[in-house]
């Protein structure tokens, strides 16, 4: 299928409910964090959502450093 | 010799792992451990980013401000007595009117000090979000879109569903102009301009200019910022101080 417009594809198509899923919200040593699990059951930060600034001073709540899962 | 022989290796070992450590740090991240500071900071920091993110939740491919994340995070801040002032950094192209709303609203009836820096761009909803704080910011390279409130930028048929608008729009318009220096004229003269905005009404205000009409109190950055809001907190304590005795 071919669309002739210049629209980007996501204005067109709906994105499918899994990608929802695929982000979430965790609390990790009491911090907010927007999370996205990995293929090893991991978690992979997305963005700390932490408003105290030195929260971000310390490299493992870091974008792109991995945590456990709860349990 | 068996036990030096031990030794050694486990001495490589642990030389190796810590230079794995590092080399993962720099893969993860693109940067190195940086020092940390021990206390507690007394002023908080809320960033306001990318698209505000209403009641409808967008592809997580969005960069997004929630305001269920940013609510409470607020309560937060007023209800620690610890946390003294809050710095409110924005960088959004607009979004939903309602959530932005809120937001703005949150800040505005905050008790501890407030200043807010727009860098970048303060589009749209991000306009109010802006005035709301008690002293607001604005970087010389950043813009502010005012343009009126639409749905889809379609034309709107029904005059129902355009007193709607025009009662949100209301809303908008009062805020801005009671929590800055603008008047409403001005505000409303910038938002139905034309010939500024390409094929659609508004203006685009950069920096000096949203100073300039009284919008943003102040042209700085983060230092400026972060001066005030030391400046007010001061303020604030010699006023409890005062009232004490």
């Amino acid at each position: 299928m071919i669309l002739y417009t210049t629209m980007p594809q996501e204005l067109i198509f709906q994105t499918a409910s899994a990608e929802y899923a695929k982000q979430q919200l965790v609390y990790y040593d009491s911090i907010p964090l927007l999370v996205r699990e990995t293929e090893t059951k991991e978690y992979e930060i997305v963005r700390n959502l932490s408003t105290n600034p030195q929260h971000f001073l310390q490299a493992k709540y870091s974008p792109g450093m991995r945590i456990l899962p709860p349990r | 010799m068996n036990d030096k022989g031990y030794m050694t290796s486990d001495s490589e070992e642990k030389e190796e792992k810590q230079e794995e450590n590092v080399t993962t740090a720099i893969q993860q991240l693109g940067q190195t451990n940086i020092p940390q500071m021990a206390q507690d900071s007394n002023i908080h920091c809320l960033t306001i980013v990318g698209q505000i993110e209403g009641h409808i939740q967008l592809p997580p491919q969005n960069k997004t401000t929630k305001y269920e994340h940013v609510i409470p995070q607020i309560v937060a801040i007023e209800q620690n007595p610890n946390i003294e002032g809050l710095l409110v950094l924005l960088n959004t192209v607009g979004g939903d009117v309602e959530a932005g709303l809120a937001i703005a609203e949150m800040l505005a009836s905050l008790s501890k000090p407030t200043v807010s820096v727009v860098l970048g761009g303060g589009h749209s909803i991000g306009v109010p979000i802006a005035v709301s704080c008690d002293y607001s910011f604005i970087v010389e390279t950043a813009t502010m879109t005012i343009h009126p409130i639409r749905l889809t930028g379609l034309v709107i048929g029904v005059p129902q569903t355009f007193e709607y608008l025009d009662k949100m729009q209301e809303r908008v318009v009062r805020f801005v102009t009671k929590h800055s220096n603008i008047s409403e004229e001005k505000f409303k003269e910038l938002m139905f301009s034309k010939g500024n905005l390409t094929r659609d009404i508004g203006t685009n205000v950069v920096g000096l200019d949203a100073v300039k009409y009284g919008l943003i109190d102040e042209v700085g950055g983060v230092s400026q910022a972060m001066k005030k809001l030391q400046e007010l907190i001061e303020f604030k304590k010699g006023k409890e101080g005062k009232m004490l005795q």
